[in-house]
């Protein structure tokens, strides 16, 4: 406890030393265009949902600090300073004092403050506004205002991610802005039209369906980023996006297809660059009866049955056959890139010979009439519920579907709509779907998709309604613990105990492959976000092209005005 | 003619309310929820959820969400879009010209084309020109137009790279543009959405005008102008596709809805920004308002088109006028 404390306090002492404008590295100019699959749903921090939102939002506004390249979610090492230059913990770590960088300013020439702060974190714990992330602060208390550069975040209750809880769900907004807008109305706000942040880009224009602009702020308190323009170029299509990155329109594309990769190949000006990415696949079962909740399913409710059902998947021929190389099996309600995940997970292996001898010992025999199973008169058959805008998931149900045919099991495949779904999932009306949860830096979300209160609360995401109290235990006992190694034991058990309960078959651990011109120079691709670091990417002079040498801001259209709404 | 065009924009007004009213219960009772993404997130609390129904007034009974959206409806607003937090007016407001544009110039394009075609094939009828012609508008006749859509953004902007990939400017050359480049650069846009559309709708046009024409050709008319002295040509032009017309003008107020539904998928291929793009990623988000209101405008559009093509038909034939 107290070592991280003063780690804390050590690492506040070193920051003090070197928080300065952040060097250029590489040429200045050019334009960046991102083809991109949809429209930003919100420029507002507090109510994004879409990716495309959340990469517009974190080039416009800035943390208090900013989490490092390995994910590290305990206290405050790795993390580096943005809006607070440093930070002070108080003795009995309730409270983290954050000073402001006096550089910081708003894009409309306002000084950032420490009001602004406290402003972020009270609307965003509004309940009228709805924010998403209002429930991932809950420890947060208040944040009280000493002076105009000092904000104190005052918590609840000690806890290992505190720091992460207070800098990385909240990126700060501007008072003088937002706060004549009633929290009903944010959404629909001039000023969530055109936003003022205090971000490296600054905003130019959002011509819904079509593009969003910004551009190079160059007197930003961080220094100038590298490239002048951003374009986000927004098409919902998948092949028109993708046709539009390889015909050259556009420089990068965030998410290449397998099939995608011959055509990248064929153009030298293209490249790819695969990241470990924070989301994984899986086929969860419902282990209650969908006709009735009270009941157990009368067929996945049964454990030994489910591990059955794993051991006949192959899982490396499933991810060869759909991924080739862009996924790695999934290990479980985890992943790889959490320095706390032990890749050794103990697994329940691919034994097609011994998942029959199971099925058989639990009574499920098969026919001879047409190879299925029956127990009773009852067919093992059960359907797999995939949404049909995802080819991935369709092909992964197909193929899932003929290796547990081999078993002698029976699966129908149903695509639906991916509301209609989710609604499937919520009201736990059906036998087993193929899902897909992007995570954030911290583990902790393995709670709400895999807890027992998630399976009890109507609304809950625990689809599956798989409880385990030995599970839930070791999940709390990891989030809680200071020590590193502690908790990577306790999640390695946590782990343990849900892959051999098999309430899911832990399918694949996409490994998304990004798509660039050449004349990008590319920085590191974050986990949690490969656009963390666009500021540093730079593109060689010697390399630009006709779009590079446009001036900063084209004739007519202005960055975020220099007065407020 | 005054009480005729009124009464039939009675009927239109009692079509677009019955179909809005259908729509309405229908999107409503589908599966899944506006709010699908954001309750996805394991993040999301109950209190959340609640907020966020309230806010849309989705945690009314189904009755009362109706009434109160006819009542606005009837103060001439349309909603309010969950997926562009802004009024559904002007999101449809902004999109209706781009339809509308892709509309009219696929609608004359093709029936010029398709009138063209028709004419060749009946001059030179019986020809391999003519097989050629009429295997060429079965194809596209019975050709889907998302397929015909991926195709031609295939074939026309990357295997052969000639037009632009979808949108209706360049984001990112456009606003550097003078005044000619932009109109340039919105042609080229246009153009490829435009042609998928017109070769879909033209098929069709040229088997009508085709099989029109042939009716004609037998005629005494006809036969009287041969006996003037008239070169075939002239007979086709002057004297055979005046009258052979008439269908035609019946087949312009069918076009309006296929051109339409059409247009739907072929926006979204294009990421050409009109109605049928909002509207389908309506669809997929359940954004409400935004469905019903697209429908509304929509069956507002076919129903004007069909009294339209009424009224051309009027026009054109004097033996209507009469009655």
């Amino acid at each position: 406890m107290a070592a991280m404390r003063y780690s804390g306090i050590l690492c506040a002492a070193l920051l003090c030393g070197c928080v300065g404008r952040e060097s250029s590295v590489g040429s200045t100019g050019g334009t960046l265009a991102i083809a991109s699959g949809g429209d930003p749903d919100a420029l507002v921090p507090s109510l994004l949902q879409t990716t495309t939102a959340a990469e517009i939002v974190d080039m416009l506004y800035d943390r208090l600090a900013d989490i490092g390249d390995s994910l590290n979610v305990v206290g405050d090492h790795g993390f580096t300073p943005r809006l607070a230059d440093r930070w002070m913990w108080a003795k009995d770590s309730m409270s983290i004092a954050f000073h402001i960088n006096p550089n910081a300013k708003w894009h409309d020439g306002q000084r950032v403050g420490s009001n602004d702060v406290r402003f972020t974190i009270a609307s965003t714990k509004d309940s009228t506004l709805g924010s998403p992330t209002a429930s991932v602060i809950e420890n947060i208390d208040s944040v009280s205002t000493p002076d105009s550069a000092t904000a104190v975040f005052w918590f609840h209750a000690r806890s290992p991610q505190q720091f992460y809880d207070a800098v990385y769900q909240n990126p700060i907004i501007p008072e003088h802005v937002w706060k004549g807008i009633g929290p009903a109305g944010w959404r629909g706000s001039e000023a969530a039209k055109h936003p003022i942040g205090s971000g490296q880009y600054r905003f130019v224009r959002w011509i819904p369906r079509a593009v969003v602009e910004l551009t190079a702020d160059t007197a930003n308190y961080r220094g100038r980023p590298n490239i002048n323009r951003l374009i986000w170029s927004i098409a919902p299509d998948f092949n028109t996006a993708v046709t539009r990155f390889l015909s050259g329109e556009t420089d990068f594309f965030e998410q290449l297809r397998l099939e995608n990769l011959p055509e990248v190949a064929k153009h030298p000006e293209l490249k790819t660059k695969p990241y470990r990415a924070l989301s994984y696949q899986f086929l969860q079962f419902n282990l209650r009866d969908p006709a009735n909740h009270d009941r157990p399913h009368p067929i996945l409710g049964n454990r030994e049955l489910r591990r059955a059902l794993t051991m006949a998947t192959d899982r490396i021929a499933l991810i060869r056959s759909v991924f080739d190389s862009l996924a790695l099996p999934a290990l479980g309600p985890t992943v790889r890139a959490y320095p706390t995940t032990d890749p050794n997970l103990a697994q329940i292996p691919f034994e097609l010979a011994r998942a029959r001898q199971l099925l058989d010992s639990l009574g499920w025999r098969v026919s001879t009439s047409d190879s299925m199973r029956t127990h009773n008169g009852r067919p093992l058959r059960f359907s797999i519920s995939v949404p049909s805008s995802s080819k991935v998931r369709v092909q992964m149900a197909v193929v899932l579907q003929e290796q547990l045919r081999r078993a002698g099991v029976k699966v129908d495949v149903e695509q639906l709509e991916f509301p209609a779904l989710i609604a499937k999932g919520k009201s736990r009306a059906f036998d087993a779907l193929i899902g897909q949860l992007n995570t954030q830096p911290s583990p902790s979300s393995v709670r709400g998709s895999w807890g027992t209160h998630a399976s009890r609360s109507a609304s809950g995401n625990n689809f599956g309604s798989y409880e385990s109290p030995v599970f839930d235990a070791y999940v709390d006992s990891a989030l809680a613990s200071f020590d590193m190694a502690k908790r990577k034991d306790y999640f390695t058990r946590a782990y343990e105990t849900i892959i051999q309960d098999a309430p899911a078959i832990w399918l694949a651990e996409p490994r998304p492959t990004v798509g660039y011109h050449s004349r990008l120079e590319l920085t590191t691709l974050r986990s949690d976000a490969w656009w963390a670091h666009i500021p540093q990417w730079s593109i060689p002079r010697d390399k630009w092209i006709a779009r590079d040498s446009l001036p900063a801001v084209a004739p007519g259209a202005q960055p975020a005005a220099p007065k407020t709404p | 003619m005054i009480r005729y065009i009124a009464r039939r924009l009675l009927q239109a007004a009692v079509i677009v309310a019955i179909v809005a009213a259908i729509t309405f219960v229908l999107i409503h009772i589908a599966p899944g929820d506006p709010f699908s993404a954001v309750l996805d997130n394991p993040n999301v609390s109950e209190r959340v959820r609640e907020t966020l129904r309230s806010q849309y007034g989705l945690d009314r009974p189904l009755p009362e969400q109706f009434v109160r959206y006819v009542g606005a409806l009837a103060r001439g607003e349309l909603g309010w879009s969950f997926s562009h937090d802004r009024p559904v007016r002007e999101v449809l407001g902004s999109a209706l010209p781009n339809t509308l544009l892709l509309m009219g110039v696929a609608l004359i394009a093709s029936f010029a084309l398709g009138i063209l075609v028709a004419l060749v094939q009946v001059a030179r009828r019986g020809s391999i020109i003519d097989h050629v012609l009429s295997g060429i508008s079965l194809l596209f006749f019975s050709m889907p137009d998302f397929w015909l859509a991926i195709l031609a953004l295939l074939a026309l902007t990357y295997w052969l790279p000639i037009f632009p990939v979808g949108g209706a400017v360049d984001p990112v050359m456009h606003e550097y543009l003078g005044l000619g480049g932009r109109i340039a650069d919105r042609l080229r846009h246009l153009a490829l959405p435009a042609l998928t559309l017109t070769l879909l709708a033209s098929a069709s046009v040229a088997r009508y005008q085709r099989a029109a024409l042939l009716d004609v050709l037998p005629a005494d008319f006809i036969r009287t102008a041969r006996l003037k002295g008239l070169t075939e040509r002239e007979i086709l032009r002057r004297h055979a596709l005046r009258n052979a017309l008439l269908p035609i003008i019946t087949l312009i107020g069918l076009s309006f809805p296929a051109l339409l539904t059409g247009a739907f998928f072929v926006e979204r291929i294009f990421a050409w920004p009109g109605m049928g793009y909002a509207v389908i990623n309506a669809i997929s988000t359940r954004d409400y308002p935004l469905v019903v209101g697209g429908v509304i405008i929509g069956s507002i559009m076919v129903t004007l088109g069909s009294l339209l093509a009424d009224l051309l038909y009027v026009w054109a034939d004097p033996r209507l006028r009469s009655h």
